[in-house]
């Protein structure tokens, strides 16, 4: 693709049962900044049945268009295609999606197919001459990487939580219903989906996150970091050990192989602050920490470290909230 | 059932990395380079299937002499013949670039062995940069099925059956063979090597295979920083857990997080 015609910056939003998922929207309020700042527009790409609805929350949170593609069943290579072929017809100088495993199995491929390059768990994004910069951790977090993608368009997964969304009311939009005929193209086909978790967990949008590790000793003792969270009005967090114990199910993982988080307080509690868990969590705003041992690495980012036995310091805990929150 | 495990050499996961304030690149120098976390996961797989179902394991891997030693440490786990793509300047290549080169290497790999892969395995990423690509972008180029973040593979009457973990539970996937997947960590740990498994190891020979041409990196990398540093708080140490919970509560009040 030549680079003089490309402009404007295409979404693609994915939906579960007909409803946008907030990557998909914290991204389209970023994208709206961004392209408002050069002139251009935003389009965003949803892909599925009964969208009209959808569509206008993508308005809300930022598309100047949205272009609705009619499909039943996900594919990965068929989304491919057809995001593929939007982005030949519509030509953006930037196509973006959530770093979900949807958008990370896509863009690669959606951005291979347009011999250009892709970018992955982008944490923040700038229009810097013309060019914009993407910002990637490496090593865990422990780095970070500003890059430019040399083809066009530039292609790029964001991390969850990157972005906040605002939702506006009075947005206006267009709506194009496009048909793109893909060959039957599926070499990797999906026979069954289950859904394995109970409840919902929504750590990315927590306020308050309580998370229970290798230190909590057993199943029943990380029932108190569950009591901990519902008195903080938090939702429930864990490292991996925890969940390998299966203590807790994997929905509740924080760190680099699990879920980004930033809520405004987050509470440690026999956790020692490994590289992995540390780049998920260090963007909350508040840091408690449990630990017996004094030298754990969670204590250098925590704003009040405890050092003591999490099985007598958070029943005490619990106690002390129920008591504020009771005021 | 032929399997092909592709590895990356990276620096020790449970190393923290920071910034070499002078060179403003990463400080790797001193800390041991393992293979990657999830090509061990991806390699382990592939030995448990070896058991069941027979058959034989290579690994590959693009990159300079140091990489033998990864390699080595793979033989001793269960690989059978290994190969080094020769290339000095491998952290310079993106993923695409790294998937065309193993592209070559599958059919340079698969002639001298007079055999073809039933099965190509990779990480689902790698732990230094995280890219997540080059298994995809592989199948791409091969043409083959491909399936990300799988944690099982069994092969059934000619396909593979493939379970894919998914943010809600899991899907469960069919595709021909040859295909190509992305190993997230299973439910088990790779196994440890023997003295014996390694004094075999260090007998057997690493082959090496020239790169495919050049293809120019889209990515670049423009700055290299540390991320803002958070400051310690204070620690409150005491053998009494009340008076140190009374006085954690004191500090979180007065700092309104409650
Ligand atoms: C590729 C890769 C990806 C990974 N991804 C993730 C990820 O996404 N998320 C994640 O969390 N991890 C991840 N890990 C694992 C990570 O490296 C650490 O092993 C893990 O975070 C440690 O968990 P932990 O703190 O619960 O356990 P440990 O490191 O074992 O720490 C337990 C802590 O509890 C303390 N303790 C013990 N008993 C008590 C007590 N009675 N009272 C108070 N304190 C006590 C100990 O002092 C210790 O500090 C990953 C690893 C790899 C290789």
């Amino acid at each position: 693709m030549s680079h003089s015609d490309a402009k404007n910056i295409m979404v693609y939003v994915e939906t579960v049962s007909d409803t946008p998922l907030n990557g998909g929207l914290e991204i389209l309020t970023k994208a709206h900044k961004l392209a408002a700042a050069r002139g251009e527009e935003v389009i965003a790409v949803l892909i599925g049945s009964n969208l009209e609805h959808a569509a206008n929350t993508a308005i809300m949170a930022g598309a100047d268009k949205v272009i609705l593609v009619t499909k039943d069943n996900y594919e990965m290579e068929v989304y491919e295609a057809i995001l593929t072929r939007l982005a030949e017809k519509y030509k953006p100088s930037l196509i973006l999606s959530a770093g979900t495993l949807v958008g990370k199995d896509i863009l690669p491929l959606v951005a291979g197919n347009l011999t250009t390059g892709c970018a992955v768990d982008v944490m923040e994004i700038t229009d810097k001459d013309g060019n914009f910069v993407f910002t990637c951790p490496v090593y865990g977090g422990t780095v970070l990487n500003d890059l430019v993608i040399k083809g066009t368009p530039a292609v790029a997964a964001v991390r969850s939580g990157a972005f906040e969304k605002e939702l506006v009311v009075e947005r206006t939009g267009e709506i194009i219903k496009e048909q793109v005929g893909v060959e039957n193209t599926v070499r990797a086909k999906i026979v069954e989906v289950v859904n394995e978790m109970a409840e919902t967990v929504n750590l990315e949008e927590a306020q308050v996150i309580v998370s229970g590790g290798r230190g909590m000793g057993n199943k029943e003792n990380f029932r108190l970091v569950e009591e901990l969270a519902l008195a903080c009005h938090g939702v429930v967090g864990a490292t991996r050990p925890a969940i390998e114990a299966e203590w807790v199910p994997r929905s509740h993982q924080v760190g680099q192989s699990g879920k980004i988080v930033a809520p405004k307080l987050y509470i440690a509690c026999g956790i020692s602050g490994a590289t992995q868990h540390v780049s998920g969590m260090i963007g909350s705003g508040y840091i408690v920490a449990v630990n017996k041992d004094e030298d754990a690495p969670i204590f250098d980012i925590a704003d009040v470290g405890i050092v003591g036995d999490v099985v007598k310091v958070v029943p005490l805990l619990i106690e002390e909230i129920k008591k504020i929150q009771s005021l | 059932m032929e399997m092909l495990v592709c590895i990356k050499q990276v620096p020790d996961d449970s190393v923290e990395i920071s910034l070499d304030l002078g060179t403003k690149e990463p400080a790797l120098i001193g800390v041991t380079p393992v293979v990657n976390a999830f090509d061990t996961y991806a390699l382990e797989m592939a030995a448990r299937l070896k058991e069941t179902f027979g058959g034989e394991i290579t690994v590959v891997s693009v990159g300079n002499d140091e990489v033998k030693n990864s390699l080595k440490n793979c033989l001793a786990v269960g690989a059978d013949h290994a190969y080094l793509v020769k290339h000095e300047k491998s952290e310079s290549l993106d993923p695409c670039g790294i998937a065309n080169i193993l592209k070559k290497a599958v059919h340079d790999i698969e002639g001298e062995l007079e055999t073809k892969f039933d099965l190509i395995l990779c990480g689902k990423e790698s732990t230094d940069y995280a890219s997540s690509q080059v298994g995809l972008l592989l199948a791409s180029k091969l043409r083959l099925p491909v399936a990300t973040n799988i944690i099982k593979v069994e092969p059934m009457d000619g396909i593979m059956r493939i379970k894919q973990e998914t943010e809600e539970g899991y899907r469960s996937i069919e595709a021909k063979t040859p295909c190509v997947v992305t190993v997230q960590k299973p439910d088990y740990d790779p196994r440890y090597p023997t003295i014996k498994s390694k004094m075999a190891a260090r007998k057997k020979e690493i082959k090496e295979l020239s790169p495919s041409e050049e293809v120019s990196s889209m990515l670049e990398v423009i700055r290299v920083f540390e991320p803002a540093k958070r400051v310690a708080g204070i620690k409150l140490k005491a053998d009494n857990e009340q008076e140190v919970v009374a006085q954690a509560m004191s500090v979180m009040t007065a700092a309104k997080v409650f």
